[in-house]
């Protein structure tokens, strides 16, 4: 795979659908997004990137049963498929090994507070 | 649900249903309606409310909005395109039908197109001005065109109403005389220097508000300004003006022409006492006011009795038999005063007032009328060849209703159709509409070019006419056709019923009926042309040639005439102040008696040999002597003027003209016409002015403005000779002259232009009517195929075949004659209303008309009918 064709809120919806395994559809997507990340999304945005997703072949759905809570309508269901899973694993190893190959002096943290605060 | 009762907003819900992707929508809504559900635990209900509208609001993205394909009418493009195609294909199978439709409507649109132009310009005049309906017109009672000299300023004193006033006096024909060459304009005015601040005006050089304020300046159009001093700036550049020297003091814009007074050039007014005071009833101005935002109308015209009462009261008494303004009024139904038109209506609504447009709102109504008219017609055609051609549409109407296709579908199919044909008769006009701009100018008056013809806005009005014509001349066809029972329709039981062949009969009636009237409309206004230019002037008007501008000549008059006198050809050249078929002014005269009384008479100074010139009879008396000097204070006077004065003996009674003036009457001539026939001959009094040219013995009133040149024999030699003579006189004015029998007869061009637009609107309705007429017969005679070949085989004639069917349609007419004849009669009386001198409108004039329709209509249908029934009747019958 020489490229994975993702956007950050995409790889995101698209990590939280697997963690969700068979339960994630828009509103348990969005709310798993909110609860993990913190981030304030809305439901829209979900919605427009499992569709995305799903057109790139990284998500299938199917469309589940009725339920009470939504007055009858029935719930579309997202699972990740094998290129999904694939995207994913090649996404965290390239990550991996860029971030492996970090050494610890070139962040370069420390030297930067004297000088910025010095300055003044 | 603890709380069953709180609903998500039901616009929200709504808007999302309406734009949303069906596919995505089911998912979508339960998404959004389960958080609604689960705010609602946590937050009130109406957060929770404004949140799901917030979520609708966000979803409405490109991906979730309904595309073309979501349309369920998918299926009605297909269908779209499938009505244009079979809509095709039956114009293109009936040739000759859609030819007569698409040609009737073209030339009806054509008409309606240059007539709409022709309207919305009318109606624009004016318009331009920056705060135009602020713009009125000072008028001197209710309908005195022209006002005192001090009127506007002290109007604008007293009333704080009164913004800004401006003089006018105009259109001038004048002649300029730029470094040796000569021109003549013929649209010049004189105006104050306010005139840029009561009418939107572009200075393209000079000042705006100093331009027209020093004597003997004046402002010129660009175009002029270019035409004198092409390479050069005009700004500035001294020129002659009928002989005086003035200073160009700015150019301007060329006005628009939808103006009531268009100029060429401006003059400024001289530091004359004529100007500046002048008397209350000496009126020699129009004035213009600018009223000030949220002035009441009626509010300041009711101040203007006072006022006119405060300053022209003193003026008025002097010359009248009242001993006071109380016995004035006293002796007027309303009190004198000023009134205020609107500029924007002068052109239309106050044609006397405006200053040198001629603009008529008869003309406008009457226009439209005719576009009206000339459009029902070629709708009726549509119509009428629509529904008579149903029958053969009514299995196609069966067949599509046995697929599935609902009413409302047949009915936008016709529609659909009538559109096609409309458009394609558009385009059609807006060729013809190119082809015949010329002619429609010469019937309007106007200069209208292409450029106008095809603006925005009146293409706006076209496209917008089309659709009504297509829907208009569609719908009924389409709601006939459409209304078809399947099962008759594909059993061929359709026929054309007799309902429908009645109003079909009712519409051709009506096209008749437009016809005859039109023409009944025609034959009135030429034959009242003629009778107009039939009637005795009381004078001879032929072989008398009338020159202008003898004003120019001053002291060399007697020479000039002793110069065209030595031509044998000539015999009297006599001079006036004004000529007879112009404009004559009327001035104020008292008896003289016990008890004066007042009028006003149209006022003429003519020489002594004015009555040899023109063959005026002399009725009593005797005309003013050549010789004599002392005629300058008698006058003669016509019958009109003698039978108001009432008097037993009129020669030797005076009249006066105030204290000091006192004119004997020595003779009356017999009544001539002085102008149109559409005035009647109202009094008039001649006054002498002497053979050198002069009105008084102290020589400051010039007389000789016009020449009038009796001529026998050679007329053309006699004119060369003439204007060699004027040449050599003053060689810096051109030589201006006309015909006094052509002058006359241009009195009556308006209502020549009227007859002609009578003409050739008449001529189109029958034109279109006969063209419908013609395709109706041969339907009629293709369904009677059948009948006619039996009653042949019979033992019928073709006269009497050929009669079956002209009977038929000569029924029509008569019908149609006897709406028309009625209308016409009311209609044209009204319109001989304004003439003094009417012709009777006899049977010949009514019913004529109506026999030219019927001729033209047996010619029509006999041609048709008369071939058919010449036909061999076995290919009719052989094939049942």
């Amino acid at each position: 795979m020489h490229r994975v064709n993702l956007g950050e809120f995409e790889e995101l919806v698209l990590l939280v659908a697997a963690i969700l395994h068979d339960n994630a559809y828009g509103i348990s997507v969005m709310e798993e997004i909110e609860v993990q990340t913190e981030r304030k999304i809305n439901i829209s945005a979900v919605h427009s990137a499992l569709d995305r997703l799903e057109n790139k072949g990284f998500l299938k759905s199917h469309v589940g049963g009725a339920t009470k809570e939504r007055g009858g309508r029935r719930k579309r269901f997202f699972t990740v498929t094998v290129a999904g899973k694939g995207a994913l694993d090649f996404i965290h190893q390239q990550r991996n090994d860029l971030y492996n190959q970090i050494k610890p002096a070139d962040l370069g943290l420390n030297s930067y507070g004297p000088t910025r605060y010095s300055a003044t | 649900m603890d709380r069953p009762d709180i609903q998500p907003p039901k616009w929200a819900l709504r808007l999302l249903r309406w734009y949303c992707k069906p596919r995505a929508l089911e998912i979508i809504e339960g998404d959004i309606y389960e958080l609604f559900e689960k705010r609602l635990q946590t937050q009130n209900p109406g957060a929770a409310r404004r949140m799901f509208g917030w979520d609708v609001l966000r979803f409405f993205r490109l991906r979730y909005i309904k595309g073309i394909s979501d349309l369920n009418s998918i299926n009605n493009i297909a269908m779209f395109k499938n009505y244009f195609k079979v809509s095709l294909r039956s114009l293109l199978k009936h040739k000759f039908y859609s030819f007569i439709n698409i040609a009737g409507l073209s030339l009806g649109l054509a008409a309606c197109l240059m007539i709409t132009m022709y309207v919305s310009n009318e109606l624009s005049y004016d318009s331009f001005h920056k705060d135009a309906d602020r713009i009125y017109r000072m008028a001197n009672g209710q309908n005195g065109n022209w006002t005192p000299p001090r009127l506007g300023i002290q109007a604008k004193m007293d009333f704080p109403e009164i913004e800004e006033i401006v003089r006018l006096q105009g259109p001038y024909s004048q002649t300029f005389n730029v470094n040796g060459k000569v021109f003549r304009e013929a649209r010049g005015f004189n105006a104050d220097s306010t005139f840029h601040k009561v009418f939107t005006i572009e200075f393209i050089e000079g000042n705006p508000d100093e331009a027209l304020k020093e004597p003997y300046s004046v402002v010129l159009t660009q175009s002029i300004a270019e035409k004198y001093f092409p390479n050069e700036s005009a700004y500035g550049q001294l020129v002659k003006l009928d002989g005086v020297t003035k200073k160009i003091t700015g150019v301007i814009a060329d006005p628009p022409t939808n103006t009531h007074f268009y100029y060429d050039f401006i003059n400024s007014y001289p530091n004359e006492t004529w100007v500046t005071v002048g008397n209350w009833t000496g009126n020699n101005f129009f004035t213009y006011a600018k009223l000030a935002k949220g002035t009441s109308l009626e509010g300041l015209e009711a101040k203007f009795p006072e006022f006119r009462r405060r300053y022209a009261g003193k003026d008025m008494l002097a010359n009248s038999e009242y001993a006071d303004y109380d016995e004035l009024l006293a002796a007027r139904s309303s009190p004198p005063t000023y009134s205020l038109k609107p500029m924007q209506d002068l052109h239309l609504h106050y044609p006397r007032f405006a200053l040198g447009s001629n603009g008529s709102i008869d003309n406008v109504y009457t226009f439209s009328a005719v576009a009206v008219f000339i459009l029902l017609i070629a709708c009726i055609n549509f119509m009428n060849l629509s529904t008579a051609r149903s029958a053969a549409r009514s299995k196609e109407v069966g067949m599509r209703k046995v697929l599935g296709s609902q009413r409302k579908n047949l009915i936008s199919q016709f529609l659909i159709e009538s559109m096609i044909v409309s458009v394609v008769a558009m385009i059609l006009a807006m060729g013809l509409a190119h082809l015949f701009l010329g002619g429609f100018n010469q019937l309007a008056n106007r200069t209208f070019t292409a450029a106008d013809l095809f603006a925005p806005t009146t293409l706006l009005y076209l496209v917008v006419l089309v659709l009504i014509v297509g829907l208009l001349a569609g719908s009924y066809p389409a709601f006939y056709l459409s209304g078809f029972k399947p099962i008759k329709a594909l059993k061929g039981e359709v026929k054309s019923g007799s309902g429908n062949a009645f109003l079909r009969k009712g519409l051709v009636t009506f096209q008749f009926a437009i016809s005859i009237f039109l023409i009944i409309s025609t034959a009135v206004v030429f034959t009242q042309l003629r009778f107009m230019s039939n009637q005795k002037l009381g004078f001879d008007a032929e072989q008398v040639l009338v020159v202008k501008k003898v004003s120019r000549l001053k002291q060399k008059l007697v020479s000039f005439k002793n110069t065209v006198l030595a031509n044998p050809n000539i015999t009297e050249v006599a001079t006036s102040d004004r000529y007879l078929s112009g404009f004559i002014s009327n001035y104020g005269y008292l008896t003289v008696e016990e008890n004066p009384r007042n009028t006003s008479l149209m006022n003429i100074f003519a020489s002594g040999n004015y009555q040899k010139a023109l063959n005026l009879e002399i009725k009593e008396g005797r005309f003013f002597s050549p010789e004599l000097v002392s005629d300058s204070l008698n006058v003669i006077i016509n019958e009109a003027t003698a039978k108001w004065l009432g008097w037993d003996e009129v020669i030797g009674r005076k009249v006066s003209r105030g204290p000091g003036a006192e004119f004997t009457i020595i003779g009356v001539v017999k009544d001539f016409h002085y102008t149109s026939l559409k005035r009647s001959i109202e009094p008039l009094i001649l006054r002498n002015v002497s053979s050198t040219g002069w009105i008084n013995e102290n020589m400051d009133w010039w007389g000789a403005n016009y020449a009038s040149i009796k001529v026998t024999g050679d007329f053309q030699g006699a004119v060369a000779h003439v204007q060699q003579a004027w040449e050599r006189a003053v060689p810096d004015e051109p030589f201006d002259y006309t015909f006094l029998d052509d002058s006359f007869a241009q009195l009556y061009d308006e209502e020549k232009r009227f007859g002609n637009l009578f003409t050739a609107s008449s001529g189109l309705a029958i034109l279109i009517a006969c063209l419908g007429l013609f395709a109706l017969a041969a339907f009629t005679l293709e369904r009677r195929f059948k009948e006619i070949a039996v009653r042949k085989v019979l033992g019928a004639s073709v006269g009497s075949l050929t009669m079956l069917i002209i009977t038929d349609f000569t029924k029509l007419v008569l019908l149609g004659a006897v709406i028309a004849i009625p209308a016409g009669y009311f209609v044209m009386s009204d319109w001989l209303g304004d003439f003094a001198y009417q012709m009777n409108i006899g049977a010949f004039v009514l019913v004529i008309p109506a026999l030219v329709v019927a001729v033209i209509a047996w010619l029509t249908v006999g041609y048709q009918s008369a071939k058919t029934a010449l036909g061999n009747p076995v290919k009719a019958l052989r094939s049942e």
